[in-house]
């Protein structure tokens, strides 16, 4: 009975818990079979004996099985099991002595669960086990009343073979019926989740389905679309022409594609680029037929297109400006041999200056492009910052006419950084600092030791920046204002080029700015033989040993809870 | 010696049982928030088992001035300390700390440790070797302890494993995983010791120890069943959610 309990308890459970439960028993007897075994072994000789070896060939192969149940429908637990019951417990009977009578229930109640098992039904068991109780009842009662083993069994192998196939018949139903809605549920799931724009229609172009994707693009709830007319929603545009729906699926119509570009007026009217595609699928309900059309919205795509032409405009200008002085003077040189040391002296140092200039411009670049394909490598090494940035502000000062103000710690740790790289990254806020302080403002630079690292800021009080700003500064071809192109100059490529290297030394870089009040990019540098700062792994009052045990063994972290 | 050897297997035997209560402790703040935890049952199974046998076999040693040998030293010497170190650690971290150290780096006495771990088995099985010189008289009752040596060497495994594993990301080393990995190996070799001193003939086998390591088989067996279907995903445990207990690496 309690078996069944236990069993009954773990049918509310998983599909396979009739399999565990039988695994865990299993496990339990024979390493009872065992311990009596090795408990007797002085006592009872010849038979403990036979017990103990029974229950060492079983425990190990029991808890193979129980290992197995943990996978649903697993056939070495599933089969196996029963399989290795019916063989202890003939090895068991034989043990004592061939006698039936003894092990008869234990058959019975064996059958029992293997009907269980294998059927999974758990009205098949409790008729078996009614019958199994029946059996023993007239194997104990007076000797005229008793069924004879040779007529019981074959009737209760019968009994149970019809039980079987009726349950097993139900069992797959259940189990297709099962499938079946597992393949729907995960079908809605990956419609629901997939970031594409999915609408079904009918054949007449009505909808029919969207996902959450679609709503969002069309901004209306899927109720709200259901039987609506497909070019209506959406309104897709080719060139300045709609799309023509009238007789079918104009995108269906289309020549095959990886997709084509179109585009629709969102709800503000602005214009939406959109990658769509459309493909004729076999109606769920009948013999006719639906399109399923997907759309991406590409605004962000078309953006960075934008970027990069801009990108380009202007790299070209910064490229161009050194290079028209450098052909003007060259030109100059050329045309007149003879003329006086002063001015061949003044015309070289300019081709001098702009030649340093576009190699800076260049090496951006190149350093832009080196980030973006994933090849920056630094070697990093134990760095002394104060000389350097030292040096660097003693440079940037006198290359400009500014105050530029170097505030450093009497003691300031080493850093674990790129010698050549932080050179770059303090070059390059530098240059916006003096850059977006048109009006002569000082620039301050500061050194600051914290626990773990070092801190080094930049700060001027130029034009500053706006949040939105702020939050988008370190991006790739980024600039403030495309107006800034004009008034400042700059590829928009120096702060991600900052960002970039400071992450590659192991640093993070953060920034402080208000419009108008200038701005303060603060630079942290892990400082020599700093340990890493590690988390507690447990906060008082919570579950800390078995958390930590499991952390210690290895035991995967989920975390959809 | 036998004195030693009871006394180290006392602070054992009271250290993991104490530590079982602790993780009753805890099951029971979490099962509210978290459900039950097959982990923590298993564990507290261990707990209970492992503590007693060592209480066990520590009484009888210093009570009846038997079942002590100078190798049962070997396995409680390194067993102790490692195991000591994992509860005060503990202890620690249910007052609130870290309830670990980390080990920047792999520092000298760290990287002599594998070697250590086989001259320690070299040594070990040699002097199994030398008790059995006279003759193996196998007996049953030593069936439990070979089962226990398989299945605490398998957990073992399964630390030693995640520390190393560990050891790339993290760039160094657990203090609260070493001394859980040396924990588990030993108690192994505790066991083969036991199991070579009975098979001398050296060892009573008493019925008390026995229950208990029967006990204490399918409680282990509990255990790397729990481990493995945590692995595999077929349930989820304290697991789930489990912020906070990932060691992360972070520069301030």
């Amino acid at each position: 009975m309690t078996v069944l309990g236990a069993s009954a308890w773990f049918r509310s459970g998983r599909d396979s818990s009739a399999v565990r439960v039988v695994s865990v028993l299993r496990v339990a007897a024979l390493l009872s079979v065992a311990g009596i075994g090795s408990f007797a072994a002085h006592s009872h000789g010849r038979v403990a004996h036979l017990l103990l070896v029974i229950g060492l060939v079983g425990v190990p192969w029991s808890t193979i099985v129980f290992f197995c149940a943990d996978r649903p429908d697993n056939r070495i637990a599933l089969y196996g099991g029963p399989l290795g019951d019916l063989l202890v417990l003939f090895a068991v009977q034989a043990i004592l002595d061939g006698a039936v009578e003894p092990v008869l229930p234990g058959y019975l109640v064996l059958v029992a669960f293997t009907v269980y098992t294998v059927g999974r039904s758990f009205a098949a068991m409790i008729v078996t086990g009614a019958i199994a109780l029946t059996l023993v009842a007239h194997q104990i009662g007076p000797g005229e009343q008793r069924l004879h083993t040779s007529i019981t069994l074959p009737l209760f192998v019968g009994v149970i073979a019809v039980l079987f196939l009726v349950e097993r018949t139900t069992v797959l139903q259940e189990k297709a019926t099962a499938a079946s809605e597992r393949l729907q549920g995960r079908a809605d799931k990956i419609l629901e989740h997939v970031a594409d724009a999915v609408f079904v229609t009918d054949g007449a172009g009505r909808m029919l389905v969207c996902n959450p994707a679609a709503e969002r693009l069309v901004g209306r709830p899927g109720q709200a679309l259901a039987g609506a007319p497909c070019h209506e929603v959406v309104g897709l545009r080719s060139g300045e022409r709609a799309l023509d729906c009238s007789s079918g699926c104009a995108l269906l119509r289309m020549p095959a594609t990886d997709g084509h570009e179109l585009w629709r007026e969102d709800s503000s009217g602005r214009r939406q680029p959109l990658l769509a595609e459309a493909a004729e699928v076999p109606a769920s309900n009948d013999g006719g037929s639906e399109v399923v059309h997907s759309m991406r919205d590409i605004t962000r795509l078309k953006q960075a297109e934008e970027a990069k032409t801009l990108f380009l405009a202007t790299a070209s200008h910064e490229l161009k400006t050194p290079l028209t002085v450098i052909s003007g003077f060259a030109s100059t040189l050329l045309r007149y041999p003879d003329i006086d040391d002063k001015m061949r002296g003044s015309a070289l140092d300019a081709i001098h200056t702009r030649s340093i200039e576009l190699t800076r411009i260049v090496e951006r670049l190149l350093l832009s492009s080196r980030i973006e394909a994933g090849r920056l490598d630094l070697d990093l090494s134990v760095v002394n910052v104060t000389p350097l940035l030292r040096e660097r502000v003693k440079s940037s000062a006198a290359g400009v006419s500014r105050t530029v103000t170097f505030n450093a710690a009497a003691e300031v740790p080493d850093v674990i950084g790129n010698p050549q790289a932080l050179t770059t990254v303090v070059d390059h806020l530098l240059d916006n600092a003096v850059k977006y302080s048109p009006n002569g403002e000082p620039v301050v630079v500061d050194v600051s030791t914290g626990d773990h690292a070092v801190c080094i800021s930049v700060g001027d009080q130029g034009i500053g920046m706006d949040a939105e700003q702020a939050q988008h500064c370190f991006d790739r071809f980024w600039q403030a204002e495309s107006t800034d192109v004009r008034r400042f100059g700059g590829t928009g490529i120096g702060l991600y080029i900052v960002h970039s290297l400071v992450d590659a030394m192991g640093g993070s870089i953060t920034v402080d700015s208000e419009p108008g009040q200038g701005s303060t990019f603060v630079i942290q540098l892990r400082r020599e033989g700093a340990v890493p700062e590690q988390q507690p792994t447990s906060r008082k009052g919570e579950a800390t040993s078995i958390r930590e045990f499991m952390r210690q063994i290895g035991v995967p972290e989920r975390t959809n809870r | 010696m036998i004195v030693a050897v009871a006394a180290a297997n006392i602070a054992l035997g009271l250290i993991y049982t104490c530590y079982g209560v602790m993780t009753i402790v805890d099951l029971k703040n979490g099962w509210r928030t978290r459900g039950l935890s097959h982990f923590g049952l298993a564990w507290i199974a261990m707990a209970f088992t492992c503590g007693p046998h060592h209480l066990e076999h520590g009484l009888h040693a210093g009570i009846s001035a038997g079942n002590a040998g100078s190798l049962d030293f070997l396995a409680v010497g390194l067993g102790a300390p490692a195991g000591l170190t994992w509860f005060l650690l503990r202890v620690e971290a249910m007052f609130g700390g870290s309830g670990d150290r980390f080990i920047p780096g792999t520092p000298r006495a760290v990287r002599w440790l594998p070697w250590i771990a086989v001259a320690y088995v070299v040594a070990v099985v040699g002097a199994m070797a030398w008790i059995l010189r006279d003759g193996v008289h196998l007996t049953p009752r030593i069936t439990p302890n070979i089962l226990l040596l398989f299945v605490y060497s398998l957990i073992g495994y399964y630390l030693l494993r995640t520390q190393l594993y560990n050891r790339g990301p993290s760039g160094g080393w657990s203090l609260s995983g070493i001394a859980l990995t040396i924990v588990f190996p030993t108690c192994g070799v505790m066991h083969a010791i036991f199991a070579a001193y009975a098979s001398s003939g050296s060892y009573a086998v008493e019925s008390h120890g026995l229950v208990i390591d029967w006990l204490a088989v399918p409680a282990a067996i509990y255990f790397v069943w729990v481990v493995r279907a945590l692995h595999l995903g077929t349930f989820t445990d304290w697991n789930e959610g489990a912020e906070g207990v990932r060691t992360t690496v972070a520069i301030a």
